[in-house]
């Protein structure tokens, strides 16, 4: 079935190539009212030399390359539509079809919004919009727009959505040669995320945050914020009813089973980014500070950087990325050894908390090759390098996950 | 093997700057865009910023993507290669945040719609600029 789906993804591929109308379609010329219709894909092969883990390039996806080469971590197609309705009006639709939670490739409607512009100065938009609550997060999925395979899996492929429902706006002042940009979203998630072979639900979480962007010629600077309130708890009610169940007795169990719950509970992700671009050059560089005041989910850091020089139609390309967390405790306050229903319940307790844990940096070494019009074809090795409890960044990892692989990807980037 | 290829196509990429056409930036004469700066160009062509004085938006034309004079505009301008300008606005246009300059499928077209729209901007090469067009903004050498 999984075949079936890959090769229906590859013919979509193929299909969108051959019927490529030329990039960003000419409009009618002269005409107030446009309508252009556009597409993005990736025909990726994956391979991470580890069996004891699968390599994922974000938490939405339900199993990853454990020792074999895979092509649903770095597939994906992409079609979008765009209606410029009047010079200050314009609406867009997109559309993604990527291996992700159910393990399958159904296509999500990933931004569906009305656009806005009154001014040069000033941006609206409403509906279903891209989150870039950081730098380059809503290009997340246009591989053929940046240097690498994908994004750094460290950094981008833990925070598992991509989308709001609701509104943001954009205020760009110039100052001399330079602008700042101040911007402000709010909306609500709606998609779901795979966790074994269970679902959590983040659909009705809050997410309210902002971020100022100054840009100077090859400088962009970037510093953003947001916070998110979770609707629905982990799907781990077995245990936090299981903990409530003798908290008449325990009474530190039930307060452990408030600690994990995740509803009602803030998640904040802070960040700063710069990134230089000039001529042949590219240097990005970026910082993460991600709490969560559920003991589910330990506070960590991330960071990455990433540097690139054309030559030619070639950029080859190397980076470093790192992610930590800080271990939480909770202690359900359970004797042992009494009764195997108690020895259970702290045992699952230490679970999640364990599972949440990330401590590795990856090494990366890539080249790009702009071969022809709109298509790149990329080769990238990620050496990755961490703790054996480094567990939270991977699926189906087994006791004897040791924290190393070595991640090769071939991928084809195009766009229409 | 790789340096040869290498080299071949810095060669290539000399050669087709030697032979760079005069590119000049222009709108229609009567407009009320003035001279501008290399940044307000930069500014205007890569989305950045595209308004004006009059509280109106600059509408810039671009050419299509492998013709030589949108592959040295954008070479004198910013250094960068048809490939990254597209990759740039991959970004932009799917996240949905502005469109890219509409693109004309000739020099001859551009120059018709520059005349229909005081609002519009391009470049041409120097030869095809006449009386009704005022340039704002002349390609400093490579």
């Amino acid at each position: 079935m999984k075949t079936i789906k890959t090769a229906f993804l590859a013919l979509l591929s193929t299909l969108g190539l051959i019927a490529s109308p030329p990039l960003f379609a000419e409009t009618a010329e002269n005409s107030p009212s446009a309508f252009s219709f556009n597409g993005f894909g990736t025909l990726g092969a994956t391979r991470s030399s580890s069996s004891e883990a699968g390599f994922v390039r974000e938490l939405s996806q339900p199993h990853g390359s454990a020792g074999k080469w895979r092509t649903e971590p770095d597939s994906l197609f992409g079609l979008q539509a765009n209606w410029q309705a009047t010079s200050e009006l314009a609406v867009i639709g997109q559309v993604i079809s990527r291996y992700h939670v159910g393990s399958s490739y159904d296509p999500e409607v990933s931004w569906a919004f009305l656009r806005w512009e009154p001014n040069g100065n000033a941006s609206f938009r409403m509906g279903r919009l891209g989150t870039d609550f950081y730098l380059f997060s809503d290009s997340r999925q246009v591989g053929y727009s940046y240097l690498t395979v994908r994004p750094s899996a460290d950094f981008f492929g833990v925070l598992p959505f991509s989308h709001i429902d609701g509104a943001d706006a954009q205020f760009t002042w110039p100052i001399g040669a330079a602008f700042l940009k101040a911007r402000l979203h709010y909306g609500w998630l709606d998609e779901k995320l795979p966790l074994a072979d269970r679902r959590w639900n983040l659909s009705g979480s809050r997410m309210v945050g902002g971020s100022l962007t100054f840009q100077q010629g090859a400088w962009t600077l970037r510093a953003s914020s947001s916070s998110l309130r979770f609707e629905h708890n982990l799907p781990i009610n077995e245990l936090t009813d299981g903990l409530r169940s003798v908290s008449s007795m325990f009474p530190s169990a039930g307060a452990a089973a408030d600690r994990l719950d995740i509803a009602g509970s803030t998640s904040r992700f802070h960040s700063l980014g710069g990134v230089y671009d000039e001529g042949p050059l590219q240097a990005q560089l970026m910082i993460s500070r991600v709490t969560h005041s559920s003991a589910s989910f330990q506070n960590w850091w991330a960071g990455y950087a990433l540097v690139g020089y054309r030559i030619g139609q070639f950029t080859p390309f190397v980076g470093y990325s790192w992610i930590r967390s800080q271990a939480k405790t909770l202690n359900p306050g359970l004797p042992s050894g009494i009764d195997p229903g108690l020895d259970q319940l702290a045992i699952g307790t230490a679970q999640v908390l364990a599972d949440s844990h990330s401590n590795q940096h990856t090494t990366t070494f890539g080249v790009r090759w702009d071969f022809a019009t709109r298509l790149a074809l990329k080769l990238q090795l990620d050496l990755i390098r961490g703790k054996p409890d480094s567990l939270f960044p991977y699926r189906d990892e087994t006791a004897a996950w040791k924290g190393h692989t070595n991640v090769s990807t071939i991928v084809l980037d195009y766009v229409f | 093997m790789l340096r040869r290829v290498l080299t071949c196509l810095a060669l290539f990429a000399c050669c087709t700057m030697l032979q760079a056409a005069d590119i000049v930036v222009v709108v229609r004469s009567d407009s009320e865009i003035g001279i501008l700066e290399r940044s307000d160009v930069i500014n205007i062509f890569l989305g950045r910023f595209r308004k004006l004085q009059s509280g109106g938006h600059v509408e810039p034309l671009d050419l299509p993507a492998h013709s030589s004079e949108c592959e040295h505009f954008y070479q004198r301008l910013i250094g960068k290669t048809p490939a990254e300008i597209n990759a740039y606005w991959a970004r932009l246009l799917f996240t949905g945040r502005v469109f890219p300059p509409r693109a004309m499928d000739s020099q001859e077209r551009l120059l018709d719609t520059l005349l229909g729209n005081p609002r519009a901007i391009g470049y041409l090469e120097r030869d095809k600029v006449d009386r009704r067009l005022r340039i704002v903004y002349e390609m400093s050498g490579p």
